[in-house]
């Protein structure tokens, strides 16, 4: 065919530039993990395993998965529950269904600066609009600044009310490939709303589930700019998680190899992760 | 009786939809209404009610802060990622669908395993290569970075519509004495449009909003992009709601204003999980 020279060079300009800005800096950052330096400009020291073991050997790094672990885990539950309700409402026969939609879905398109700020704001613990709420039901205020346990419930509730609307958007076009005789068999044998949903929604739409859950995990797990925005990983450390400990190891500690080491791990775990997502879901699958 | 048990059924839905589009609205109503707020009002008892109504917070804000300068380097730093991601996504995502080769996947299959990967991943090589390369605390550091999440989504989103092109349409073009380029632009890419518009939006959207990347590259006030410059306002001084949430609304304008007309590419841009997060 015509033309296939120069596609040819085009693919060939495709491969240099997936190997510059995506192979290399990872191939980078395993690099720094092996390697001592105090800044980015200082002359490096390569050290091995060194950084590995320092970084697996410090308590905090195992408390910084931990936590990593269950705010993964909360949102991602909490996600997923309340997107399938938001799915199901919004596919319900509702009163303007576009703008309510549309609502629903906006959470997720801003950004996450806004969304941290503006909850900073509604919870002030002195005229915050939620504070003044709470005051109302008898309670002072919502220490989220100097509780940890606070500050994580917090930064989950506020995970859960910005990405969301994936899950919803994800399960609502799921719901659109159900074909409804099964429903319509189902009324006729005379299965209520809850059976319907149980036994004909979710095993219809346990492909999108799995794909879901696990976009979400990867994601979740790897969050850094709304904990950061919002707690800095405080009070006392309650929560940083991986994402965060390797950010203020880097540019903040200068311990720029350690930092890479943390993020190399969270890397490798989320690595394997990924293998099992194209084992389940191979790509040559949709290219047919 | 059964009447009675549709009318409280429907009264029971408008009430969980009525709940719902609270939950979801109302922190975007309240930035939207403190920030035409004067420090009388928004420091005294909350009311509801939007108003009064000051444009106190937004005088101070575009005059006295660096405000302005963020917003411009914003646009830039978003304008220019779009474009760049536009001409690679779309080159690639073509020449991919219409060579066959080995190892066609293994390039489909990085771009997207690119978009897994936790940011601090990417960002702290790359900032280290920034510095090694002389162009740290740049705009032009930060547009590369932001290429870095949406080159991914480009070419995997493209992908999946050239792909339902059939290669035939080009074939009869190019019978008819079209070269391959003249093919490409009259044929195919009209075809792609709705590709290509989503793709737009959505480099747009991970530009415009992205805070870890603005973060780690960006150290100097006058280079800040929108999101970390108002970031850089809450530790400074007392704690300026008003202008914060002034600042706030200003970021989430272009937004909801693309929402607003394009709202169809965005439905099908985050069904394909266009958004990385």
């Amino acid at each position: 065919m015509r033309g296939e020279r120069a596609l040819y060079l085009i693919l060939g300009v495709a491969f240099a530039l997936t190997a510059l800005l995506i192979l290399y800096p990872a191939y980078h950052a395993l690099e720094l993990s092996f390697q001592r330096l105090d800044s980015f400009v200082s002359e490096p020291e390569w050290v091995g395993f060194q950084n590995y073991r320092t970084v697996l050997a410090t308590p905090e790094f195992w408390a910084a998965f931990g936590r990593g672990l269950v705010f993964a885990g909360v949102t991602i539950l909490l996600q997923v529950v309340l997107g399938i309700g938001f799915a199901m409402l919004l596919d319900a026969r509702i009163p303007l269904k576009p703008l309510v939609r549309g609502l629903a879905v906006l959470p997720y398109l801003l950004p996450t600066v806004i969304v941290a700020l503006t909850f900073q704001w509604m919870l002030d613990p002195t005229v915050g609009v939620i504070t003044q709420g709470v005051r109302l039901m008898g309670y002072e205020y919502i220490p989220w600044g100097e509780n940890s346990t606070v500050a994580m419930a917090m930064v989950i509730a506020l995970s859960v009310w910005i990405w969301t609307p994936f899950v919803t958007l994800a399960f609502l076009a799921g719901l659109q490939s159900v074909p409804g005789e099964l429903y319509e068999a189902a009324r006729v044998d005379g299965a209520t709303g809850l059976q319907r949903f149980w036994h004909i929604t979710l095993p219809q739409l346990r492909p999108v589930l799995t794909v879901v859950i696990l976009l979400r995990a990867i994601w979740m797990f790897n969050k850094f700019d709304i904990i950061w925005l919002t707690t800095r990983g405080g009070p006392l450390n309650g929560t940083e998680h991986l994402p965060v400990l390797a950010y203020r190891k880097t540019f903040e500690l200068y311990q720029v190899g350690e930092g890479a080491a943390v993020s190399a791990i969270s890397f490798l775990i989320l690595s394997a992760v990924i293998f099992i997502y194209f084992y389940v879901f191979p790509l040559d699958e949709k290219e047919q | 009786m059964v009447n009675e048990l549709s009318m409280a059924r429907r009264t029971a839905l408008y009430a969980v939809t009525l709940l719902a589009v609270v939950y979801s609205f109302f922190p975007i109503y309240w930035m939207i209404i403190s920030s035409f707020r004067d420090d009388a009002s928004l420091y005294a008892n909350a009311s509801l009610i939007p108003g009064p109504f000051h444009l106190v917070n937004y005088e101070v804000l575009l005059g006295l802060t660096d405000y302005p300068t963020w917003f411009m380097n914003s646009v830039l730093v978003a304008t220019g990622t779009v474009c760049i991601t536009l001409v690679f996504s779309v080159l690639i995502a073509y020449s991919v669908t219409r060579l066959q080769f080995t190892g066609k996947t293994a390039i489909i299959g990085t771009m997207l395993y690119a978009y897994m990967f936790p940011p601090m991943m990417l960002a702290i090589p790359l900032f280290s290569l920034f510095v090694k390369l002389g162009i740290d605390d740049t705009r032009l550091s930060l547009m590369i970075s932001h290429c870095t999440l949406t080159l991914p989504l480009g070419v995997w989103l493209l992908w999946g519509f050239f792909k339902q092109i059939p290669v035939d349409v080009e074939e009869a073009a190019m019978v008819d004495g079209c070269s391959r380029l003249r093919a490409f632009v009259l044929v195919v890419l009209p075809l792609t449009l709705p590709g290509v518009v989503t793709v737009a939006i959505f480099s747009f959207l991970l530009s415009w909003t992205d805070y870890t990347f603005a973060l780690v590259m960006i150290g100097s006030d006058q280079l800040k992009t929108l999101p970390a410059g108002l970031d850089t306002m809450v530790g400074l001084y007392e704690l300026r709601w008003g202008e914060l949430m002034a600042g706030s609304t200003l970021i989430a304008l272009p937004l909801l204003v693309m929402f607003m007309f394009l709202s169809r590419f965005f439905i099908h841009g985050l069904s394909a999980g266009a958004l990385k997060g």
